[in-house]
């Protein structure tokens, strides 16, 4: 639970307070709570407890943003319907960093324990479809009962109201009814196949808003219930094309790699199959130290060539000229001697690649640990560092029930004989 | 917090206080935003739209998505770009010179009682105008600074150059957007449109700041955060980077390939894009019970009862020439008539929306998605909102439209 604000005027978040008569927590041990994961030090989230109900891509990230950072996070699951990730390596970086609970929520006394947690909990995470988990027992209105400064974020694929709030609904479907994939593709060309990019970014402005109700409930001892929508979430990010359709009365067609003033704006093709370097130029500086690195010295030369409007007049030239240099290098030593003169350039990297590439390696994104099948391996951090070395908290992901004696015994006070029944009658499942 | 200024009372920004209620959820917690790119200023607006009070710092000649579009009629106008308008709203202006005294000065003061300072100065450029964290952080010890640059401050690729392009190609995310082809060096690998790279970039850091600024809350600790872009993106790919790390390599681009490892990720195998009298729409009955529906939508064809459709494995196998037969049947009819008898049978399936079927949406609508804001140059206009409903809170999505260049530049009085 939450510690003291350092703000005395601040009304507290914390639900201690809340608890103590409520719900009394059989803690007697004063380390009782401590995160068997270790201490989350001075981490900005350190003290909130999380309980992550969520499941599959989207949630789970959100969670683990939210662990990574110092929270608490308790996921819990049951085999009786197994997070359908479980079974792919991807699991194992969605669920980093948390501790994980086996609870048949199907049964009555597994709700009760659900229920608990809940109460002893700053946040609660679910991703089920719409209406799912009122009809669980869990929605808000259970929880805030309970708890009643708890903060409930519940995501789903189009949101919690409206027409078609039951549309049955995956990331990549949701890409297209938001008009996301639209303004992607090349021009003239079909509609884009790809791109798994719904999940990943839904959890990341997850981790956004509960961090934003944290500072709310913080500031006014208010929990909060986020209705939150993954297709809203798309659709806001294409701005630029919302208005456009607004001012001009058009849908503007994808332009793939272009760019609307800036040439060379393309990849081109380099020594080997499937190897490209991304270059694209934005003012005349770039324009002359290119011209220097794919010695045309002639282009540079050309007036009709000096500005942005005139080299997107030229695009076709620029590309094959451009073209001609890249097919005769590696991609990385193109992207390399390009930046070294000041022009913006990268290789084209598959994800293999990318796993690889020194930049992820040298700057700390991947922590070494002992996944669950004993391996050591490189796993994903994430996208800041605090430069007071405040580390982020990685560890590989738990399997169901690692942390049943902490969830049940330890957090709950369950009696051990109590939990081994729950066990036997697949509660605690 | 940092009291609110009789400036601002002056020019009726009434302080939170007086209207009984915080504003939204972060109650006017003050942010000063000082940078050029996407990334920056979306930060700023997803604080602005929590309900902190932003003020976004401008260079004299204006922000450079000013100059971006996209533009009514293509004529560009400083106060007309969709770009400018879309990531602004709700802010405040001013103009600022960094390196000018004057312009620092105001900076420090701005900084002096802020809770989150963001920006995108290239490396060492705010150190050296004696700007940097450890200076603003002497008279603010409570202070987020949140840094936003392409590749963050440490690693070989740290003084690199990156636009949108690049950051997209060498992110990973190119590799399957397009979906798998027939001849991968006939066909290049595209980045998606819309700058996504600013905005993930922008989410990550606003984040971070809020994590941060709540230990500020709790125990008095500022904080100097080093967002990344690329590592930003790098967490978009996670499925993927847990593969790589699992020794599991990614699906070829190249579609024979991809066929035989159509298990291990490739979107086209489990879903299809199709054909329609007026679009395409977009379906992934990829479950047994899901598939037997869509089959019996479609009126149970002969072709459904072959080997190779039956198990889903034989499906992802042969993806190709499956949304090839079902694309057949979708072909004669509408994408929203499909969606419809689709979702009626609960299997994942939705219309292939363009922007303008969105502004006629009617779950949009009811959910008020859009919010529609008059700009004094630019006219009234409808911004996507925010992708969440609040039970205690009531968010300030249309508080007021972008700013104008230098619009409140009265504000850098001597006591601000």
């Amino acid at each position: 639970m939450l510690p003291q604000a350092a703000n005395s005027d601040a009304m507290l978040a914390t639900n201690t307070g809340v608890n103590t008569g409520a719900n009394p927590v059989a803690n007697p041990d004063a380390n009782a709570g401590a995160n068997p994961l270790g201490g989350a030090g001075n981490l900005p989230l350190s003290g909130v407890r999380v309980l992550d109900l969520s499941w599959i891509i989207a949630g789970p990230t959100a969670t683990r943003f939210l662990a990574m950072m110092g929270a608490e996070v308790i996921k819990v699951g049951s085999a009786r319907r197994p997070d359908p990730s479980t079974r792919g390596a991807p699991f194992q970086a969605y669920n980093q960093s948390k501790l994980y609970a086996a609870l048949n929520i199907s049964t009555q006394e597994g709700l009760e324990l659900a229920l608990r947690l809940a109460a002893v909990c700053d946040v609660v995470v679910e991703n089920f479809a719409a209406g799912v988990i009122e009809r669980l027992g869990l929605g808000y209105d259970e929880l805030r009962r309970r708890n009643p400064a708890v903060i409930m974020i519940s995501s789903s694929g189009t949101g919690h109201s409206g027409p078609d709030k039951d549309y049955v609904a995956y990331g990549s479907l949701l890409q297209y009814y938001t008009g996301w994939n639209s303004v992607s593709g090349n021009a003239g060309g079909e509609p884009i196949k790809g791109g798994l990019w719904a999940d990943p970014w839904v959890g990341m402005e997850l981790a956004m808003i509960a961090a934003a109700a944290l500072n709310h409930r913080a500031a006014s001892g208010q929990g909060q219930y986020v209705d939150f929508s993954m297709a809203e979430a798309l659709t806001a990010g294409i701005p630029a094309a919302l208005l456009d359709y607004q001012m001009n009365g058009r849908e503007r067609e994808p332009q793939g790699n272009a760019d609307a003033q800036y040439a060379p704006h393309n990849v081109y093709h380099c020594r080997g199959a499937d190897r490209w370097v991304a270059v694209a130029v934005t003012n005349s500086q770039e324009w002359l130290a290119l011209c220097e690195v794919i010695g045309r010295r002639d282009l540079a030369a050309d007036a009709r060539l000096a500005d942005a409007g005139g080299r997107k007049a030229a695009e076709g030239r620029i590309d094959a000229a451009v073209s001609e240099w890249a097919a005769r290098h590696d991609d990385y030593a193109a992207a390399r001697l390009l930046q070294e003169a000041g022009v913006p350039a990268a290789p084209y990297l598959e994800p293999g690649r990318v796993f690889r590439d020194p930049q992820l390696r040298e700057s700390g994104f991947f922590a070494r640990r002992r996944t669950s099948d004993g391996q050591e391996r490189d796993l994903p951090g994430v996208g800041w560092r605090f430069a007071d070395a405040t580390e982020p908290h990685i560890t590989a992901a738990p399997a169901l029930g690692d942390h049943n004696d902490y969830v049940y015994r330890r957090l709950l006070g369950l009696p051990e004989s109590e939990i081994a029944r729950l066990v036997k009658e697949r509660v605690i499942y | 917090m940092a009291q609110d200024t009789a400036r601002d009372i002056a020019q009726g920004i009434k302080p939170d206080k007086a209207r009984g209620a915080a504003k939204g959820l972060l109650g006017g917690a003050k942010v000063v935003e000082v940078g050029e790119g996407v990334a920056v200023a979306y930060c700023g607006k997803t604080l602005a739209q929590l309900g902190a009070d932003v003020v976004k710092a401008e260079p004299p000649e204006g922000d450079a998505t000013r100059r971006a579009g996209p533009f009514p009629g293509g004529a560009a106008h400083p106060e007309k770009s969709g770009l400018f308008l879309a990531l602004n709203a709700n802010k405040r202006g001013v103009e600022l010179d960094l390196g000018a005294a004057e312009g620092a000065a105001a900076f420090r003061r701005l900084a002096a009682r802020a809770d989150i300072v963001l920006e995108d100065a290239p490396s060492a450029r705010l150190e050296a105008l004696g700007l940097g964290y450890d200076v603003l952080s002497q008279s603010n010890a409570a202070l987020v600074l949140a840094s936003i640059s392409p590749f963050g401050k440490v690693g070989p690729y740290a003084g690199y150059k990156a636009t949108d392009l690049t950051l997209f190609h060498m992110s990973g995310q190119a590799h399957s957007l397009l979906g798998p082809v027939e001849s991968p060096d006939d066909a290049p690998p595209i980045r998606a449109g819309g700058e996504q790279t600013g905005l993930v970039a922008g989410m990550a850091a606003a984040t971070a700041a809020l994590m941060a600024l709540f230990r500020a809350r709790m125990t008095g600790a500022g904080a100097h955060i080093d967002v990344s872009a690329h590592a930003a993106m790098a967490t978009q790919l996670i499925s993927a980077l847990a593969g790589s790390s699992f020794g599991k390599p990614a699906p070829s681009r190249d579609i024979s390939q991809a066929r035989e490892a159509a298990t291990g990720g490739v979107v086209a195998a489990v879903g299809g894009v199709l054909p329609c009298k007026d679009g395409y729409v977009a379906i992934s009955p990829r479950e047994d019970a899901q598939w037997r529906r869509w089959v019996d939508l479609m009126g149970n064809p002969a072709w459904a009862a072959q080997e190779r459709f039956i198990t889903r494995e034989g499906r992802e196998r042969n993806f190709p020439e499956l949304w090839e037969l079902v694309g057949q049947w979708t072909q004669a009819r509408s994408k929203h008539e499909i969606a419809r008898m689709g979702q009626q049978r609960r299997i994942p399936c939705f219309p292939v929306n363009t922007v303008s079927d969105l502004f006629r949406d009617e779950h949009l609508r009811e959910r008020e998605f859009f919010v529609e804001m008059a700009h004094p140059i630019a006219g009234t206009l409808r911004y996507p909102g925010a992708a969440y409903r609040l039970s205690n809170a009531r968010l300030p999505l249309a508080e007021r439209p972008a700013p104008l260049l230098g619009e409140h530049n009265d504000m850098l009085g001597e006591d601000v």
